[in-house]
């Protein structure tokens, strides 16, 4: 008898790729970060057969969650068509069994690169958003070592520096997107790099967001209920992409978080990035029976926790003045 | 640089009308038998530092004598192998700062403490703006209205004799004077009790150094500032300082008013010191 | 539109994967074969980035990448991700090896004398382009084959390292008794934090991108680290795998596979400071420039691209790799953000005209490069 023989033959994958062992440690981890909102949990992260960098952290988080009733929706940029998004949905359906969806309020699990949906996500949804920078210090203190230290002494003050800068030099924060938040005012949080539009979606939310960053090894949450607020002094607000002059070319709509099309003429067209949204938009357009959700931003551009985004700064004033 | 920026605006009193402060108050800085060890050598070995409010105590010594170290235990930067340091300040005053657990000693070094280094590297982000370096020091104490940062920051630099035009410029492209003017800037923000120097004009032009030194002795005056100098340069440590210890192989070998010991020293390490300068 | 279609993206990825295939051959069970018996070193490498000994697995994603090293090692560890854990074999020391090269710069002789073994090193790097016309030199031919020594080699060699430690050269280690293999800190299964336990250092450079590995040990090398290292001793050896008989708890050899280590030494305080690295396969580059690195991140404020964190982060090939080619991904949501502040920040610094086509492009540029220092990558 050889060993060969003694073998077994060659198995098919887990259930959900992952083993058990991994999954029981990440499942663990998760709970670590909703029990400390905003801290930045290390994990192993188990290589996956996607590239690192491409949703891999993401990835490990729905693949130890999903379960065959589950529902998944995933998005690359707000699109669920994205080659990204289809990739990563064929595996995690190909691996689950899942159902999907590119309907928000149908979907139990959403995992996103760099967006959050534009309708309010309710209790008993997951959001898992792809990281590629979980540490928002990284930019002041690029040693992990020392950065942990910072949070653990909630020494933020490089941070702040950071803007104060911007503000000297151009007059306003220039931060983009991953925006630093404050999270249940203790941990400095990057939210992945999704617009400023959708960082006030994460405040006192309905839903659980879970965010992962594979490579780097680290996750975190936000809780459902949690305060989560941007970086902002007193007296200069924090300001959300202004887009409030476009308007959808497909559906008319207007103040929703937009992509720009740039023109052979010089000029742009407009669409919604939210290709869920807006295919439910086309939709009930064409008369058919679609649900379509309360959105966190209304059709004026308000957004549904009142006054958590303070009054847009006129152009011409200066923090400075 | 000249007396015309007004740098009396940020400061209540005028103490420098009273009775010298010397005779009437305890001192502030207490520190006794202070010892460091690196490895086998003792770079400090049982020193005493006594400082009174408002007076500006030098220290001077050749490089390795350990003066720069004393410093750095008065920073609590390092920790001390030995030695019990103590400032008169009301919530501090019973307390051994050497006993403090690092986020108290990070408080006392943020707001009772400044610093000045030969190095601005040390003590400066060289490519944020000179009123941001300043204002981190504002920051840290959770200030978060930029209006007042910027305000506070500004009047800090214009303290410290920094031309207000340059404020936004980064140290990056600051000359070495205009440099040691942000340290001194970022020092003082917080209306520290105690300054600590640490060769603040080493490497600058003798005409630059003569205006710096000016600058410090106008703070000392118009402020109650208790300053600790340390210089291998006798003639910083005559322009500025009221009293010095001279230290040599982590000892003080001798100390007293600036005058006395510079013309008269008695220690032979001393007179050669100040025959060497002469 | 087309990379970001509304529809039809899944299909096109599908395309666009079959595509890849169709302008290559094939693979076939010979083909992977073929790979495992002429190219060792290659599959090697394979396994010991993928840290995952399987030469015949290994060889078929040599070939199913079409030889794209860093896909053929991603395939290796998304494997191996798979795979559950039966047994922890024996530690092994350099007693238990079977030695084939074993050599030392360090000394002129050493004990148990310096063993050449397979090397390329002083071959004449000409191509052989007689193999191409077909004229290959015969298996037969006796110039292809190795003449037998008169003395049959040692198996089992000491250390070089052992040697030195009894002259009191290098500083004694404790070395336990026994050692439960689970208790190893393993760098697969834990997070890593800094500074990394030495388990997790060893194992992160075991399994590091060779090219990595070498650009960070040639700085050193060459001057931008601060020691220079002495090879004491570099060894190719076969190590037997024992594990536990699950039932009779005998232990039994599982297979043997190839494995490397080298010592590099440099002039410390009062003795010689040591560096090490051992991998799966041979891959002497690596060992020496990996164990060079070793001795770097010991070092009490070394260079800060040789420190640990940095060494250990950026040497990792699946991330690296991964993390390069993700720049490809749509990034348009994170620069339409950046984008909105940008066209506020002309508008406030040019004034509203400047916002348009008249922008003078070199202002502009200038203060582009300005904002660099306090604006923070938000694009990735």
């Amino acid at each position: 008898m050889s060993l060969i023989e003694l073998a077994q033959p060659n198995q098919g994958y887990s259930y959900a790729f992952l083993d058990a062992f991994a999954k029981r440690e990440l499942r663990r981890r998760i709970l670590k970060g909703i029990a400390i909102p905003g801290y930045q949990v290390p994990y192993a992260s188990r290589e996956l057969p996607i590239a690192r960098g491409w949703g891999t952290g993401g990835l490990q988080v729905t693949l130890s969650l999903v379960g065959p009733d589950d529902t998944v929706k995933v998005i690359d940029q707000g699109a669920d068509d994205s080659v990204n998004a289809a990739n990563l949905r064929r595996f995690i359906t190909r691996m689950s069994g899942a159902e999907t969806t590119t309907d928000a309020n149908q979907a139990t699990i959403i995992q996103s690169r760099h967006r959050i949906t534009e309708e309010i996500l309710r209790e008993g949804q997951t959001l898992v958003l792809q990281v590629p920078n979980p540490e928002p210090l990284r930019r002041v203190e690029p040693d992990m070592a020392k950065a942990r230290i910072l949070h653990a002494d909630a020494d933020y003050g490089q941070m702040w520096l950071v803007l104060y800068e911007q503000l000297v030099r151009f007059g306003r924060y220039i931060q983009g997107a991953s925006y630093p938040v404050m999270v249940h005012e203790r941990f400095v949080m990057a939210p992945s790099p999704i617009p400023r539009w959708d960082t006030p979606d994460l405040h006192q939310s309905a839903h659980l967001t879970l965010l992962s960053a594979g490579r780097e090894k680290r996750l975190y949450a936000v809780p459902p209920y949690t305060n989560v607020y941007p970086l902002e002094f007193t007296d200069v607000p924090f300001e959300v992409e202004d887009q409030s002059e476009w308007a959808c070319r497909t559906t008319g709509e207007r103040n929703k978080f937009m992509n720009e099309l740039p023109q052979d003429d010089g000029s742009s067209v407009f669409e919604l990035s939210d290709t869920g949204y807006m295919e439910k938009l086309v939709n009930h357009q064409r008369g058919e029976d679609v649900t379509i959700g309360t959105t966190y931003y209304d059709s004026e551009g308000q957004f549904y926790h009142d006054g958590y985004l303070k009054p847009r700064r006129s152009r011409q004033e200066s923090p400075d003045a | 640089m000249t007396d015309t920026s007004n740098p009396g605006a940020v400061v209540k009193s005028h103490p420098m009308l009273d009775a010298p402060i010397i005779n009437r108050v305890p001192p502030l800085v207490v520190a006794r038998n202070l010892t460091k060890y690196y490895g086998s050598i003792k770079a400090v070995d049982g020193v005493d530092v006594i400082a009174y409010p408002g007076e500006i105590l030098g220290i001077v010594g050749e490089s390795g004598s350990g003066k720069s170290t004393v410093l750095r235990l008065l920073n609590l930067e390092e920790p001390a192998n030995g030695g019990v340091y103590h400032l008169q300040i009301n919530s501090l005053a019973n307390t051994n700062l050497f006993d403090l657990d690092r986020f108290d000693k990070r408080d006392v070094r943020v707001h009772h403490i400044g610093i000045v280094y030969q190095n601005p590297h040390l003590g400066l982000r060289m490519r944020y703006s000179a009123s941001g370096n300043v204002a981190e020091r504002l920051l840290i104490t959770g200030e978060r209205t930029f209006g007042t940062l910027r305000s506070k920051s500004n009047a800090s630099l214009q303290a410290s004799e920094f031309p207000i035009d340059r404020v936004d410029d980064p140290p990056s492209v600051l000359s070495g004077g205009m440099q040691q003017r942000v340290q001194l800037a970022k020092a003082i923000a917080l209306q520290p009790e105690l300054l600590l120097l640490d060769e603040p004009t080493t490497g600058l032009d003798v005409s630059i150094q003569a205006t710096v030194l000016d600058t410090l002795k106008r703070i000392q005056r118009l402020r109650t500032i208790t300053m600790i100098l340390v210089s291998h340069d006798l003639g910083v440590i005559r322009t500025l300082a009221d009293r010095v210890m001279v230290m040599r192989n982590g000892r003080v070998v001798e100390q007293g008013l600036t005058d006395q010991i510079l013309e008269d020293p008695q220690d032979p390490y001393t007179q050669q010191l100040v025959h060497a300068k002469l | 539109m087309a990379y970001v279609a509304t529809k039809g993206g899944e299909k096109a990825i599908q395309e666009s994967e079959k595509l890849y295939h169709q302008l290559k051959k094939p693979v076939t069970p010979e083909f992977v074969q073929e790979i495992m018996d002429t190219m060792p070193y290659l599959v090697d490498r394979v396994m010991g980035e993928g840290s995952l000994y399987a030469p015949e697995l290994a060889a078929l994603a040599l070939a199913q990448s079409g030889g794209d090293l860093y896909e053929a090692v991603l395939l290796l560890r998304a494997y191996r991700s798979t795979q559950p854990r039966l047994a922890y074999a024996k530690p092994i020391t350099v007693d238990d090896m079977l030695t084939l090269r074993r050599i030392s710069a360090a000394f002129k002789d050493i004990p148990g004398g310096q063993v050449l073994g397979p090397s390329l090193d002083y071959s004449h790097r000409i191509l052989d382009l007689n193999i191409l016309d077909g004229i290959a030199a015969s298996e037969d031919d006796e110039d292809t084959q190795v003449e037998a020594a008169e003395k049959p080699a040692a198996t089992r060699y000491p250390l070089v390292a052992d040697w030195l430690r009894q002259q009191g050269m290098i500083a004694a280690i404790d070395v336990p008794e026994e050692i439960d293999a689970a208790d190893i800190p393993d760098v697969t299964r834990d997070p890593v934090m800094m500074p990394a336990p030495r388990a997790h250092r060893l194992q992160a450079l075991a399994r590091a991108d060779t090219g990595g590995v070498l650009a960070l040990g040639y700085a050193s090398m060459r001057g931008y680290g601060f020691i220079h290292p002495t090879v004491n001793e570099l060894r190719l050896a076969y190590a037997d795998v024992q594990v536990k008989h699950p039932v009779t708890g005998e232990p039994f050899s599982a297979g043997r596979v190839r494995v490397s280590q080298a010592e590099v030494v440099t002039k410390g305080k009062s003795t010689y400071k040591i560096g090490f690295t051992a991998t799966m396969g041979w891959n002497e580059v690596k060992l020496i420039a990996g164990a060079t690195l070793d001795m770097e991140m010991s070092q009490a404020d070394p260079h800060p691209a040789l420190n640990e964190d940095f060494v250990l982060y950026h040497t990792e090939p699946i991330e690296s790799s991964g993390f390069c080619i993700h720049f490809k991904l749509p990034h348009y949501v994170t620069f339409s953000s950046g984008m909105d502040n940008m066209r506020k920040v002309i508008n406030v610094l040019y004034g509203a005209a400047a916002a348009g086509k008249d922008a003078d492009d070199r202002e502009v540029e200038a203060e582009e490069s300005k904002t660099s220092e306090v604006v923070t990558k938000d694009t990735m």
